[in-house]
């Protein structure tokens, strides 16, 4: 079929028809290629530029192509031909425009994912870090306690074996309970107060009835605390508290639920002419790392000596309360 | 008859000690101490050939005790768990004991102890004792005032001065004199806090009052005691980065 078999009218119509089908498949053609090359050959730097400049070079090769394919499919020194001709400038500038468009708003979206999904990989990096130092932490309280157990067993074997059977007994009931116990971020304050008792059973066989633990709590019920916690808060007040000493000791505890804050103060009578030394194994810096930790702040643990008395106050900000 | 002194918080620990002793007639036991305090005196006033000597202890740790001596006695150290520690008696070939402390660990220590006992010198021992063993930075120093253990708050220094062999530490309630070096006591304190400023002060940065230039490349810094000291060079430029002018 030959153009010159229908009339000026319908040529024309089918002319532009063609035209725009032919131009219209070409710019997609060309967008197309410059998102493949975009996402192909991602830059990091001067995202905008080189979107931009990729739009720049395909409108280039666009204008040329469809100059070139237009001008082989309509007949020489047509009416259409020449309207092309005179078209071209706007032709070149509007696909600029549209490609521009398009490949900027693509390589910002990309962008976009990229700089989130680094965020979210650091986010990742620090929360394990974070959780790897709260592990390292939990675990540095068990050791000292659990092989000092174990030596005052061995002591007992010689003199009391029979206190000595007693005391395995309570510390493999710790023991069971320490592993069964969940490695949640927040647990029940009644389990972890179940938790203490077993460990203060032990303390009471290594101390006789030298050690008088007085507990006293308000409505706490649904309180949440982290585990492993309160532990060696109790384990510094019974080592200050009978350190040195004669005759009973009596460690205060006291629980409350105020403000939407989980108060723990234990108290135990101290000798002001000592103070913790630094190191492992003493001082509170690992609970308060630890609660650094968790919530971000470092308030929530205060040591306070007067009278006689050192009184270490915990805190535990209750979400749900 | 050699004479050893335990030194252990824990009763049971000590006790342990005794029985795993009790067999070997040719050591006996003078003293049984629950702190360094004790450990202390009864050091000086029993000069034992051997302490069992605990690390971890409340008030004064064993290390701490130690330091204190003129004459380091030979030493078992015992401790449940002190990575720390134990890197530094591998790095310096001192025997220690694990505790749970077994029979047959101890009696090996024991006998190797005993093969060595004719020679007092401890090389090792006094490269341990001089080197900082704890993990982190002291809050404290621990200094003998007339025959006494005395704990300084690190807050309360006013200022460390280089005197001869010792050193010596002024705070608001007195000077005392240390036996240790200006470099070995600045390396135990928290360097955010604690400044040599000069090869013979050492300043926490709390105290400074204002600086004022002195002779050709050097200030001196006047501290909110009342004191004046002399700022070195490298001293200013340790002051200007740590404060960040």
């Amino acid at each position: 079929m030959s153009f010159r078999d229908i009339g000026v009218g319908q040529e024309l119509q089918f002319q532009a028809i063609t035209d725009i089908a032919l131009s219209l498949s070409l710019l997609l053609l060309l967008a197309w290629s410059v998102l493949l090359v975009i996402r192909t050959y991602p830059t990091r730097v001067g995202v905008q530029f080189y979107a931009l400049a990729l739009a720049i070079a395909a409108a280039v090769l666009f204008t040329l192509a469809d100059y070139y394919l237009l001008n082989r499919v309509f007949p020489e020194d047509s009416f259409y031909t020449s309207w092309i001709a005179g078209s071209m400038g706007i032709r070149f500038l509007l696909s600029v425009l549209s490609l521009g468009w398009i490949a900027t708003v693509y390589a910002m979206r990309q962008k976009l994912e990229q700089v989130e999904s680094d965020f979210r990989l650091q986010a990742d990096a620090a929360s394990l870090l974070r959780e790897a130092e709260l592990f390292k932490l939990r675990q540095q309280l068990q050791p000292h306690f659990l092989y000092n157990s174990l030596n005052a067993i061995n002591a007992l074997i010689f003199t009391e074996p029979e206190k000595a059977q007693e005391m395995t007994g309570k510390l493999s009931e710790f023991l069971r309970s320490s592993v069964k116990r969940e490695s949640g971020e927040m647990i029940p304050l009644a389990e972890e107060l179940a938790h203490m008792e077993t460990y203060l059973a032990i303390e009471e066989v290594r101390f006789g009835d030298r050690l008088i633990i007085r507990q006293e709590q308000n409505d706490t019920e649904g309180a949440l605390i982290p585990p492993f916690l309160l532990q060696p808060l109790l384990e510094n007040a019974v080592k200050f508290g009978l350190y040195g000493k004669e005759g009973t000791v009596a460690i205060d505890l006291q629980i409350r639920l105020e403000d939407g804050m989980l108060t723990i103060r234990v108290t135990n009578p101290y000798d002001p002419a000592s103070l913790a030394p630094s190191g492992t194994g003493f001082g509170l810096e690992g609970i308060r790392r630890r609660l650094f930790l968790l919530f971000a702040r470092t308030d929530l643990l205060e040591a306070r000596q007067e009278d006689r008395l050192f009184t270490t106050t915990l805190k535990i900000p209750q979400q749900y309360v | 008859m050699y004479k050893a002194i335990l030194v252990d918080d824990e009763p049971l620990a000590r006790q342990l000690i005794k029985s795993l002793l009790a067999s070997r007639d040719q050591i006996e036991i003078v003293a049984e101490c629950g702190d360094g305090f004790e450990g202390f005196k009864a050091i000086q006033e029993h000069q034992p050939d051997l302490v069992i000597l605990d690390i971890q202890m409340p008030r004064l740790s064993g290390f701490e005790m130690l330091e204190l001596l003129d004459h380091y006695p030979s030493v078992i150290f015992t401790t449940a768990f002190d990575e720390y520690a134990l890197k530094a008696f591998e790095a310096h070939a001192i025997d220690y004991l694990l505790k749970p402390v077994t029979r047959k660990r101890f009696d090996q220590a024991i006998e190797k102890w005993l093969r060595q006992a004719g020679k007092q010198e401890n090389p090792g021992l006094e490269e341990l004792i001089r080197e900082n063993v704890t993990e982190g930075y002291q809050r404290r120093v621990v200094v003998k005032d007339n025959g006494l253990i005395r704990i300084i708050p690190a807050d309360e220094i006013h200022y460390i001065e280089a005197s001869d062999d010792y050193v010596r530490i002024v705070t608001a309630g007195g000077q005392y004199l240390k036996k240790s070096t200006l470099s070995r006591i600045g390396e135990s304190l928290d360097p955010r806090q604690f400044v040599r400023v000069h090869r013979s002060f050492i300043v926490p940065v709390s105290q400074l009052l204002r600086i004022e230039p002195y002779e050709k490349e050097s200030h001196i810094a006047k501290l909110q005691c009342g004191v004046t000291v002399t700022v070195s060079k490298s001293g200013m430029m340790k002051l200007k980065t740590l404060l960040g002018w």
